[in-house]
């Protein structure tokens, strides 16, 4: 079965034809990725721009990204519980996608990128680390999580 | 609506929305922009509001959480008002009927209310509880309500690109 034939059978799923029944189920299971997006972003964000010197200055690195560390593990987890469904009902249409497949390049860097360099960047000495390579891992993950979500919209949009 | 329908009709007549709602990337790339400006502003509103609830970011007390990263959120939600003003230019009639984006720019406003009426009592006396993991019963409903209400404005703005209670 080469990967053309595996998304033609997620597509014939049983569930995959459930989530198409109806557009509400569709609807539904899209705005809760959506809020989960809320929420990563937050937990993202919220580390990469004490790196780059803002929002909580006053708390040291470590700290904040120890705090965000669990809600972005769930908003990664309900992601993907909310992701997987909609790619099975529209299992061909992502298949086609160029989209599709960038934004799941995007998303795997971002996923490795996050629990190694930038988690070793922030569970170490601030002074060691120093500013610029701070700022740097923190535009890094910026980078890398805005491409993921620019792609995902795209998806919808353009495809 | 309230007699609204003349201005709505003028607005999407103007070349600008026209030129705008016609662009075959522009529209694309101003929604991508809204979304993402809306991550940023409703993202670090969902990490203060949790710590107002007091199941996240414990160890940090509620008036950093509120003073830093308000410069910020506001970034988001400048951002977010522009690209949605935008939005809103280049398709004023297909918004005009539509329930569920009426109902979220209502959601917003009572989001606003929450927020304004958060800093105008409760926090006030925001010294005599800033480091306690849980804050007092009104500075958590005040998150609960913040977390509900911004949860609903996403929601009710992603469910704005349906047809649905669509009335013309």
């Amino acid at each position: 079965m080469n990967l053309q034939q595996f998304f033609m059978s997620l597509e014939a799923l049983p569930i995959s034809n459930f989530i198409r029944s109806s557009a509400w189920i569709g609807a539904m299971i899209n705005v809760a990725h959506i809020i989960c997006l809320v929420l990563l972003f937050g937990s993202v964000l919220i580390v990469d721009l004490r790196l780059l010197g803002g929002g909580l200055t006053r708390q040291p690195v470590a700290q904040v990204a120890r705090e965000a560390r669990p809600w972005m593990i769930a908003a990664l987890i309900a992601m993907a519980l909310t992701g997987i469904p909609q790619v099975l009902s529209t299992a061909m249409k992502q298949y086609y996608s160029p989209f599709f497949w960038q934004k799941m390049e995007f998303l795997l860097v971002a996923v490795i990128y996050t629990f190694t360099l930038k988690w070793r960047i922030t569970m170490a000495d601030e002074a060691r680390v120093g500013r610029f390579w701070s700022a740097l891992v923190a535009l890094g993950s910026i980078a890398l999580w805005t491409g993921a979500a620019i792609n995902a919209r795209m998806i919808g949009l353009l495809s | 609506m309230f007699g609204l329908r003349p201005w709505f009709e003028w607005v999407d007549a103007f070349p600008s929305s026209v030129a705008l709602r016609e662009s075959l990337y522009g529209y694309p790339a101003l929604l991508t922009a809204h979304v993402l400006s809306m991550c940023l502003f409703a993202g670090l509103v969902v990490m203060m509001d949790l710590r107002l609830v007091g199941i996240g970011n414990l160890k940090t007390p509620i008036s950093q959480i509120q003073k830093r990263l308000f410069p910020w959120q506001m970034v988001g939600m400048v951002g977010s008002a522009i690209t949605g003003g935008l939005l809103f230019w280049g398709q004023p009639m297909r918004y005009y009927g539509k329930a569920l984006y009426w109902t979220k720019i209502i959601l917003m406003i009572l989001a606003g209310i929450n927020a304004l009426y958060f800093h105008l009592t409760t926090y006030k006396s925001v010294k005599a509880w800033d480091s306690d993991p849980v804050p007092p019963p009104a500075a958590r409903w005040a998150g609960y309500l913040g977390l509900f209400l911004w949860a609903s404005v996403v929601a009710f703005g992603r469910l704005t690109a349906y047809d649905w209670f669509t009335y013309r």
